[in-house]
């Protein structure tokens, strides 16, 4: 029998996207997910986990981001909460893809590619934490 | 992530296996870096055997095209799977990098 919904929390550390991983593609493999839509979740789940570890403390405490996958009605869920500063991806303005190569920056990018990878990104402020839900179809 | 690095005809040649990702990407960075303090300054990036990469990764590859380019050199990427393709696509990567199928179309370019 295979889970719709897995729950686990990630310390506010890099090696944790080992991890990370590892619970996303287990639970994307039960559930029969193509490699390709495996490989864009992934990555829209880092980009953002690597947004609140990289700026979302002032301290130097253990933090720890909670993360929710779940497969619903042919759509792949992903909700993460953490306790940093406001982040709002979805207010996030994307690169500048017009400019000269020397000009090219890398900032925005990751929300970028998230925005296109997903169909669907919900941001919330609530209690001092911030919570997204992406979701993308998957049949 | 494992780096494998050869030369052919004064072309660096790096072949990453596995995840490029925000863990692995400096280690990478690192190794391009002391490539080019030897004097590499045309270099080729084999694809084949990698199965992700974020924007970490694209950072690296967007700060080696530009320290190539300074230094009057070139980068290429070849060998990529079609879903690491289209990453570059949407970040617009292609408009000034050039991508080959494979790595002899890669040699070539220079």
């Amino acid at each position: 029998m295979t889970d719709n919904k897995i729950s686990f929390k990630l310390e506010n550390k890099l090696f944790e996207l080992k991890r990370l991983y590892r619970q996303m593609e287990s639970f994307a493999k039960q559930h029969r997910l193509f490699p390709k839509d495996i490989f864009k979740i992934n990555l829209c789940i880092e980009e953002h986990f690597t947004n609140i570890i990289s700026h979302g403390y002032t301290d130097c405490e253990t933090h720890w981001i909670d993360v929710t996958l779940a497969v619903e009605n042919g759509n792949f869920m992903v909700r993460m909460e953490d306790d940093g500063i406001p982040f709002n991806p979805t207010k996030i303005v994307a690169p500048d893809f017009h400019c000269s190569l020397e000009e090219r920056k890398i900032g925005g990018l990751g929300v970028f590619l998230t925005r296109h990878f997903m169909d669907t990104m919900a941001y919330q402020r609530r209690d001092n934490k911030n919570i997204l839900v992406m979701t993308k179809k998957i049949k | 992530m494992q780096i494998k690095e050869e030369k052919q005809n004064e072309v660096h040649i790096f072949k990453l296996v596995g995840r490029l990702d925000s863990n692995t990407s400096p280690i990478f960075e690192e190794k391009v870096a002391a490539a080019i303090a030897k004097g590499a300054i045309r270099m080729v990036i084999d694809l084949e055997n990698l199965e992700y990469l974020s924007s970490a990764g694209l950072r690296v590859i967007l700060k080696t095209t530009k320290e190539l380019k300074r230094l009057e050199g070139k980068l290429v990427l070849c060998s990529m799977a079609e879903y690491v393709r289209e990453v570059f696509e949407i970040s617009g990567f292609d408009t000034f990098l050039p991508i080959t199928a494979g790595r002899d179309d890669a040699l070539k370019k220079f």
